[in-house]
């Protein structure tokens, strides 16, 4: 009885974190309710929160605490907050703006996921901070989110979808780079923040002058 | 550790098979019980399958006009399945049964995917539209939800280098990483939605509804009667509780089996097994309670979702050891 | 030491700061003295070419200095053009609260795209560059038209992504970085590129794509261009001239410092490919969508892809005097393509549209930015005696030298199709007489876009026919640290 390659309970516990990562990035594609997109956004960050944690607890990079502690009140507090205030405002429940049947986004992005993971699973990153395969994960979860702006149009969803992809990136700089100097993290957090406030202005802008949340009346501009 | 003289294998496995037979129509019963309670009704005894078993036997049994020897034949082909399958699948025993390497889990799939088929052949057998509809949509179902099986089967295979549902079990009790790793986890998901859709449970399909038109796996069994229903409905509860082992016992919990051949041992294993089997059937009951019935043509999306966490699973395998 | 950088970072920032709360004609003041200020300093680090501050987080090389001086010279440039080009039409506090917002974005998105140059480490250069992502969006969204906010929505999502993708390679090159120089460094560039060999090749060959992918969303590189004609063309005119005179050589920075480490790791052969590709790319793209456009702004916004993929081509091959044909073309464009838009815009004032069916006579109705707008087209065709001329001489030179026979030809033939089609639409809309309808009155809008149209073209000119003697030594030293042999 062989096993291929058993894992530490560490590297099989982060490993599950990311694999959590990429699939709250596949239920914000399929999820019908921009609300629900955006609890989802929060679960899916206090997972990244989590896991950075949990690398500086076992790693013992103090660094990432802070980082940990930045993305809590960000990303899971915050940024929701903001995004879920705007849907209040505008009263908007249901967007349609599956551009494709759930099944078949559903399958369009695992293959897309599987193009990523096997890109970055092929690449030799040797890394001490986390296992490898988390770094596969976290580019599929930043494919999927890119599919996710593509195939749902509406303002809730394209805007999740590139808070996610940053979310996907930080497991990614947890994987190859969890020692980041502070200085240079809390200036992609600034930077998140003011890219969020962009984001509600124009959403808020988008729907005071459209009276929707969906994104298919964009298609004036051409050629 | 409990003592007791050796038991012979041969025995062992034949208690495994009775276990299944016996039992089955108490977990049903224990289940809708339950489903009642969280709706607030009385509910059913929890001993009202074996009494409903028990009148159906004594029944005549009626044959539509145009049904032949398959109608007869379906029920009895099915049940047979379903009493082979525990052969094959570590019910009581950590240990592998001489039988036991008679299939691994693509046999076992195909033993109880054997059954469904001969039920959905007895009732196409028989013009009645509901019965055909039933035949019709279990069949596209399920081989909807084929390729999350055989994605879960790849990961299985991977994770232990055989396809033995004994040695995923032995694999996960190994060691807390190899039950915890993403791989497993997700593989162990992925079954547990192909059980929700083969045990004819909600999201998919109405347990307990009488309404014609959403019937998937229920509605095949429409024109039979008297024997041949109690065989079916017997041998649906058979394949429940089967597909609770694979679930428990090869997935998410195989803890608390027989670690010998000891009786004391065995026997112990026996409530242990139910207790664990109520426990999942209890989290069935409250997922019943808890979503509503998609849309016939919305099953895909449900179908999709196995599919993606079954093919994560061997991804994430392949990616590196996950 | 080092308090012209200091000055370079906060000069712009106060200036926007204060812009929101003074009355217009002080902001305008302010805007204006920032701009030249900017230029100035700017131009005094020529000679020198190198200096550091505030513990190296702030330094500037050849490289970053040739950059500068476009950012500073279209800077003033467009705060005068702006003061001639906005009169907005309605009620007084409207008008006034809309002219704040715009001269502070503009002093604010002049900020991010100067100190984006100065910032010495690869981290810091990609938030300064996501900066002028989000202060452009606003700007473009600032009129406030359902095409405006159609724009602004395409490009900050398509932007974003596009920089969510450079926020990747930053990682890996990080991680290529710290496998050498241990965790926890800067990403400070001289490090970088001083033991660039050493990184593992892998990784820094990931990096460099997904670099040129991410930051080429905002040089406007083909596939990744597709916000760029909307925005371009919805933007105020001011905008519109510092997204693409600017905006797009800011990014194609971002670009060469990931070419420079990549380039000592990988030798020059794959970053030049990857760049090839692109560039040839946009410019196939461009060449073909100029000859079908109907939007004024639009033409330009596709001659800024084709001048990127020009660019891109021009980084492709290994001869240091296309090097340097590159460099002095982000220069150029700079000032033709800001001349451009400031005609464009003086047009749009005068003939109240953008369609280019509908403006007819523009020479005669224009009396003075009519011509200087028929130059700058010329000057963006890259006709003698303008800038862009001798840079792309320099580019063919080099790639005929290098030699990549087939590459040149191919350039030469789509950038002579590219002229086709720009010369094809502002002769129509310039010289062919106006009609009874599209008739309008003879005069200029404001003299001040006359003014800064005169100042661009003068620099174009100089660019041309000779360069000052120190911009040229500064280009080619950025040449040779950006060089490498094939």
């Amino acid at each position: 009885m062989t096993h291929v390659g058993v894992p530490s309970t560490y590297a099989a516990v982060a490993e599950a974190l990311a694999v959590l990562v990429l699939l709250s990035e596949f239920a914000m594609l399929r999820a019908p309710l921009s609300r629900s997109q955006v609890h989802l956004y929060s679960f899916q960050s206090l997972v990244v929160t989590g896991l950075a944690a949990f690398v500086a607890a076992d790693r013992h990079v103090p660094g990432l605490y802070a980082i940990a502690g930045i993305s809590l009140v960000l990303k899971v507090v915050v940024i929701p907050a903001i995004v879920l205030r705007l849907l209040r405002d505008a009263r908007v429940e249901l967007v349609p703006s599956h551009r494709l049947g759930v099944a078949s986004m559903v399958l369009l992005a695992l293959a897309a996921a599987v193009f990523g993971l096997f890109v970055v699973g092929s690449m030799k990153v040797h890394s001490t901070s986390l296992p490898t395969p988390a770094l596969a994960l976290a580019t599929a979860a930043v494919l999927v989110s890119f599919l996710l702006v593509i195939l749902r149009s509406d303002v809730v969803s394209q805007a999740v979808g590139f808070f996610s992809l940053e979310n996907g990136v930080s497991v990614a700089s947890l994987v190859v780079a969890a020692g980041l100097p502070l200085i240079v993290e809390v200036a992609f957090f600034f930077d998140l923040l003011v890219a969020v406030v962009v984001f509600g202005v124009l959403m808020r802008v988008h729907h005071a002058r459209t009276q929707t949340l969906s994104t298919t009346v964009l298609d004036r501009l051409r050629g | 550790m409990l003592g007791g003289p050796q038991l012979d294998p041969i025995v062992i496995q034949a208690l495994q098979v009775l276990t299944i037979v016996v039992f089955a129509p108490f977990v049903s019963g224990a289940i809708s019980h339950l489903e009642a309670r969280l709706q607030g009704r009385r509910g059913p005894r929890i001993l009202q399958p074996y009494y409903d078993l028990a009148k159906l036997f004594r029944k005549e049994t009626l044959l539509p006009t145009d049904a032949g020897w398959v109608f007869v034949l379906g029920p009895v082909v099915a049940f047979v399945c379903y009493l082979t399958v525990p052969l094959l699948i570590p019910v009581l025993t950590t240990y592998p049964l001489p039988l036991g390497y008679m299939g691994d889990i693509l046999g076992g799939g195909f033993i109880l995917a054997l059954g469904g088929f001969s039920v959905a052949l007895a009732a196409a057998e028989t013009d009645a539209p509901y019965a055909q509809l039933g035949s019709s949509r279990a069949m596209t179902f399920g081989g909807l939800i084929e390729p999350s099986i055989l994605f879960i089967t790849f990961t299985v295979a991977l994770v232990t280098t055989t396809d033995l549902p004994y040695f995923e079990a032995a694999a996960a009790r190994a060691s807390t990483a190899d039950a915890l790793r993403p791989a497993h986890l997700l593989a162990a998901l992925a079954f547990f939605l192909v059980v929700l859709n083969d045990t004819g449970r909600i999201p998919v399909e109405t347990h307990s509804g009488t309404l014609e038109f959403g019937m998937i796996d229920e509605g095949r069994t429409l024109e039979h009667s008297g024997p041949l229903l109690a065989l079916l409905t017997w041998g649906s509860a058979m394949k429940q509780l089967v597909l609770y082992v694979i679930l428990i016992n090869v997935f998410s919990a195989p803890w608390g089996l027989a670690g010998s051949r000891e009786l004391g041992n065995v026997l112990v294993a026996v409530p242990i097994f139910l207790g664990k089997a109520l426990g999942v059937g209890a989290i069935f009951a409250v997922i019943d309670n808890s979503f509503s019935k998609l849309r016939l043509f919305k099953i895909t999306e449900f179908m999709a979702g196995a599919f993606l966490l079954a093919v994560l699973a061997v991804l994430v395998l392949f990616v590196g050891g996950g | 030491m080092g308090w012209d950088l200091v000055l370079l970072m906060v000069v712009p920032a106060v200036a926007g700061v204060a812009c929101w709360w003074a009355p217009v004609s002080v902001g305008r003041a302010i805007g204006l003295t920032s701009g030249v200020l900017t230029f100035v300093l700017a131009v005094l680090l020529v000679p020198s070419g190198h200096a550091e501050a505030l513990g190296s987080w702030l330094r500037v090389d050849p490289l970053s200095v040739v950059f500068l001086v476009a950012i500073g010279f279209l800077y003033p440039l467009t705060m005068a053009f702006a003061v001639g080009y906005l009169h907005p039409a309605g009620d007084p506090d409207a008008v006034a609260r809309y002219h704040r917002r715009v001269l502070a974005g503009l002093n604010l998105f002049c900020w991010a795209m100067v100190v984006a140059p100065l910032m010495n480490s690869l981290a810091l250069l990609w938030v300064a560059i996501e900066v002028t992502t989000v202060i452009s969006a606003l700007l473009v969204a600032v009129d406030d038209t359902p095409g405006a906010t159609e724009a602004a929505w395409k490009y900050v999502l398509i932007a974003s992504m596009g920089l969510g993708i450079a926020l990747f390679a930053t990682i890996v090159v990080y991680y290529a970085g710290s496998t050498v120089l241990g965790n926890g460094y800067e990403l400070f560039i001289p490090q970088l590129l001083a033991h660039a060999r050493h990184f593992p090749s892998q990784a820094v060959r990931l990096a460099f794509v997904l670099a040129v992918l991410g930051f080429g969303t905002k040089v406007g590189f083909v596939p990744v261009h597709t916000w760029l004609p909307d925005a371009h063309s919805e933007a105020p005119t001011p905008v519109s001239a510092l997204l693409s005179g600017a905006l797009l050589a800011m990014s194609f920075y971002a670009v060469l410092r990931y070419f420079q480490v990549a380039v000592r790791t990988l030798g020059g052969t794959f970053p030049r490919d990857v760049l090839l590709a692109f560039g040839i790319a946009s410019l196939v793209l461009a060449a073909l969508s100029l000859s079908a456009q109907r939007d004024l702004k639009r033409l330009l916004a596709y001659s800024s892809i084709e001048h990127m993929g020009i660019l891109a081509i021009g980084m492709s091959f290994a001869a240091p005097i296309a090097v340097a044909g590159v460099l002095l073309q982000v220069l150029a464009h700079a000032a033709a393509k800001g001349t451009a838009f400031f005609g464009a815009g003086s047009i749009v004032r005068r003939f109240g549209t953008k369609d280019m069916a509908r403006i007819r006579g523009g020479i005669a109705a224009l009396p003075w930015s009519g011509p200087l707008f028929v130059l700058a087209i010329l000057g963006l065709s890259a006709m003698p005696p303008f800038g862009i001329f001798r840079s792309e001489f320099q580019i063919v030179e080099g790639g005929l030298s290098d030699p990549q026979d087939a590459v040149v030809a191919v350039l030469v033939v789509l950038v002579v199709l590219a002229f086709a089609g720009l010369s094809w639409f502002s002769t129509r809309t310039m010289f062919s007489p106006s009609s009874g309808q599209t008739a309008v009155a003879r005069g200029e809008p404001s003299a001040w876009i006359v003014g800064a149209m005169a100042v661009g073209i003068v620099a174009l000119a100089v660019l041309g026919v000779h360069p000052p003697g120190q911009l040229s030594q500064l280009l080619s030293r950025a040449a040779s640290e950006l060089g490498a042999p094939r």
